[in-house]
């Protein structure tokens, strides 16, 4: 039986609840995470396979994970499953909430894009009248920005670009191909910048909080990580106010328990830890939290073919990469949008994709041949405006396979989003024609809201405790041993990808947290 | 790389503590330990070693559909013809490959769509009638009586190109478009299809399959969860 009270609770092992981890333990601290789910072990859980000898032919499994796009059947079972852990929604809006709880969650397989917000999001209203500014500045966050860059080995050039800061990069001194270099030229053209990647390349070939942030917390001795228990609520000391622990229920034997702690890290990912706060009814005086939910739109662009590099001439003229950051709205006005967008531009020496021609049986194969090597595409990262009306809230008659009240999502892509995918689409149809490309498929709707796979807001940080659930330093206004070091913090989404930021914030917060704890304030 | 990935392992099992061991838990009188007499109960190592030693030959395991397919079961008979003639007609034997009808896509997409959720099983049972019905008022027969030429009339005007997961949406469009996608990864993916290839340059897809990790056994006791609160139902009151 143990009454012990522990230092720091850290709740999720994702890259937020990782790098507190690291942090918290590097100075000194005791830390106990918590885990909803297993820790994976690649070569007990996972093998090599061909499609045709599974069940679905690697369709995903039917029923299963209606709302991962990015599932088959051979990832289907790394996924939280909906029915499981599920979520509810108006029908005529839907959310695509895509999470894994694998001990690690979604660091195990994010895509690697590794881009820093500037001034231009931090400062979003100062710059154009909507929303609100973050608490903090590029300024504040460079430092925390340069140590992730580090640790996650990010390649990339200094460019020089003011809305795409530039950070502690491995330089990429990789060629351009032809294809790229005109794409580049014709992108000078419009004044749009056009450079290359940025990556975290990890080590080993992985980029994640298991092995490139817990090896270092764990090697301190002061961590000790519980998976397979999910976290019904936090518990409040009623004299103090302060959370005091959490109440958590074993995934698979069901058990009760809970723990007494200090100080709570919650670290589930932007919704969960939204979610567990809401269902503990702690910390929402603003009665802003669940609001501003916000991501990007993706789905949106070009898919072209360059026509020099068909009939076999591909492996010369294709291939690699480019980044074009966000050109509009930073000293021009776009007539119907505000903020603005970045393309990721692609080209490959490989198989085309069928679903480029509009045929089928040996057309289609005629084609495919013909077209081997030759394309390119451009696919938009769209900044969706935080708005308070769209939201989450726990759902009040669905419960998770533990009891645990299921989280609705009221969220709608508006008119801004709508408009800027157009002018998304249209421009990257100008920039194919411009460079002599034929384009094949366009795509000018996004794919709904949540499918970026970056939820962020629901528990945004301000300098007002009435308007914002967190100070600047990731910390609850109400509860001050109380910290969500997450996505859930995000005042606007921006067009970057946020991984990078989410690092550097909970860095941030932690490296406050640690201080605090040692002058005893917290 | 093994070896960093073994110390991981060896610093996540050396930092993982059971629940139990900082819960609450209720008070328990202590047992006494059993003195250990008599030959020591069968332990599992014989039984695995034997048994890791003797591992079925994977040349000896085959597929089911290699030995039979069962009835169709989803689609009406009608529906099943028209199918089968759509997957000939979109996904035909070329250059050696089988075609989505020896590949068994047409049994399997019955298999599959239904298991499917209403959406699919309604784009699919909807299409079917759709087009057979756009056949028999256009050309006075069943879809599954037209040759490639009328075929082609009917299918071509409704395809589209698409790209990142956004299927067209109107519905014939939407139809044609998953139907020729569908076919063509249920035949690339098929047994048949691997045997055609096998030993040459052009290789099967092959990807990191997971199990399930740890899966949560009592999983399937739970009450089913609801899945969207729609606005004409009122939440229950419990």
């Amino acid at each position: 039986m143990s009454k012990e009270v522990v230092d720091v609770l850290i709740i999720g092992s994702g890259h937020s609840g990782g790098m507190a981890a690291k942090m918290l333990t590097e100075r000194g601290i005791n830390c106990l995470m918590l885990n909803a789910g297993p820790i994976a072990d690649v070569t007990k859980n996972a093998e090599e396979k061909p499609a045709h000898a599974l069940p679905y032919r690697g369709f995903r499994p039917p029923s299963r994970l209606p709302h991962v796009f990015q599932s088959n059947e051979f990832n289907a079972n790394v996924w939280v499953d909906e029915k499981e852990v599920p979520y509810t929604y108006d029908p005529e809006h839907p959310y695509n909430w895509v999470r894994v709880r694998l001990f690690g969650g979604r660091s195990l397989f994010w895509s690697r894009q590794s881009f820093r917000l500037s001034d231009y999001e931090l400062k979003g209203k100062s710059h154009d009248g909507f929303g609100d500014d973050w608490p903090i500045n590029h300024a504040d966050l460079d430092p925390y920005y340069s140590k992730v860059e580090q640790i996650f080995h990010v390649t990339g050039n200094k460019d020089g670009i003011p809305q795409m800061p530039d950070g502690d990069f491995f330089n990429d001194k990789t060629p351009w191909s032809p294809a790229m270099t005109r794409l580049r030229s014709v992108a000078e053209k419009n004044k749009f910048p056009c450079v290359k990647q940025r990556r975290a390349e990890g080590h080993d070939g992985l980029a994640s909080s298991v092995n490139l942030l817990l090896p270092a917390a764990f090697a301190t001795g002061k961590l000790k990580v519980i998976p397979n228990v999910i976290v019904r609520e936090l518990s409040v000391d009623k004299n103090t106010g302060l959370v005091n622990g959490a109440h958590f229920v074993d995934r698979i034997s069901r058990r009760e328990m809970s723990v007494k702690a200090r100080v709570v890290v919650l670290a589930a990912g932007t919704l969960e830890s939204t979610r567990l706060l809401m269902n503990s009814k702690i910390a929402n005086s603003s009665g802003v939290m669940g609001h501003y939910l916000c991501d990007q739109t993706y789905g949106v662009g070009v898919t072209c073919s360059v026509p020099e590099a068909r009939n076999g001439r591909g492996s010369k003229i294709t291939g690699g990469g480019a980044i074009m950051p966000r050109f509009r709205n930073l000293d021009t006005k776009a007539s119907n949008f505000l903020r603005g967008y970045a393309y990721n531009c692609y080209s490959s020496t490989g198989a085309m994709d069928a679903r480029c021609f509009a045929t089928y049986g040996q057309e289609l194969e005629d084609k495919l041949a013909e077209y081997h090597g030759s394309g390119v595409t451009l696919s938009a990262m769209c900044e969706v405006l935080a708005r308070y009306e769209n939201h989450v809230r726990p759902s009040t008659d669905v419960v998770d396979a533990w009891g645990i009240p299921a989280l609705h999502i009221q969220a709608r892509y508006g008119d801004n989003e709508f408009n800027m995918a157009r002018d998304a689409a249209d421009t990257a149809e100008q920039l194919a024609h411009e460079a002599g490309f034929e384009v094949l498929a366009k795509n000018s709707e996004p794919n709904p809201p949540g499918y970026s796979i970056h939820e962020l807001g629901t528990c945004r940080m301000g300098n007002d405790p009435k308007t914002s659930v967190l100070n600047k330093w990731n910390q609850s206004h109400d509860i001050k041993n109380l910290f969500v070091v997450d996505g859930a913090s995000f005042v606007s989404a921006g067009w970057q990808n946020p991984t990078m930021t989410i690092l550097a914030l909970a860095m941030r917060s932690s490296e406050y947290l640690a201080e605090q704890m040692r002058l005893r304030a917290v | 790389m093994a070896m960093q990935r073994r110390d991981f392992m060896r610093a996540m099992l050396a930092a993982t503590v059971a629940p139990a061991a900082v819960a609450q838990m209720e008070a328990q009188a202590a047992a006494p330990t059993p003195t250990k007499e008599g030959p020591p109960a069968p332990g599992p190592v014989p039984w695995m070693r034997g048994l890791d030693s003797a591992k079925v030959d994977p040349a000896s395991t085959i597929s089911p559909e290699e030995i039979g397919l069962e009835d169709v079961r989803f689609f009406t008979q009608t529906q099943m013809d028209t199918l089968r003639h759509l997957s000939d007609i979109l996904v035909p034997p070329l250059k050696g490959k089988p075609g989505a009808v020896a590949a068994g896509a047409p049994e399997f997409m019955d298999f599959y769509v239904g298991e499917s959720l209403p959406d699919t099983k309604m784009l699919y049972q909807g299409g079917l009638d759709w087009i057979d019905s756009e056949s028999r008022q256009k050309l006075g027969k069943a879809f599954a009586q037209t040759n490639e030429t009328e075929a082609a009339g009917l299918i071509k005007p409704w395809l589209r190109t698409w790209m990142t997961d956004h299927y067209p949406h109107p519905v014939h469009e939407r139809f044609l478009t998953v139907a020729l996608h569908d076919l063509r990864f249920a035949t690339t993916n098929s047994q048949a299809w691997a045997d055609t290839i096998a030993g040459k340059e052009e290789k099967p897809w092959m990807d990191l399959y997971w199990s399930p990790v740890q899966p949560d056994i009592s999983r399937d006791y739970f009450r089913p969860a609801q899945h969207v609160v729609t606005p004409a139902k009122h939440p229950s009151k419990r």
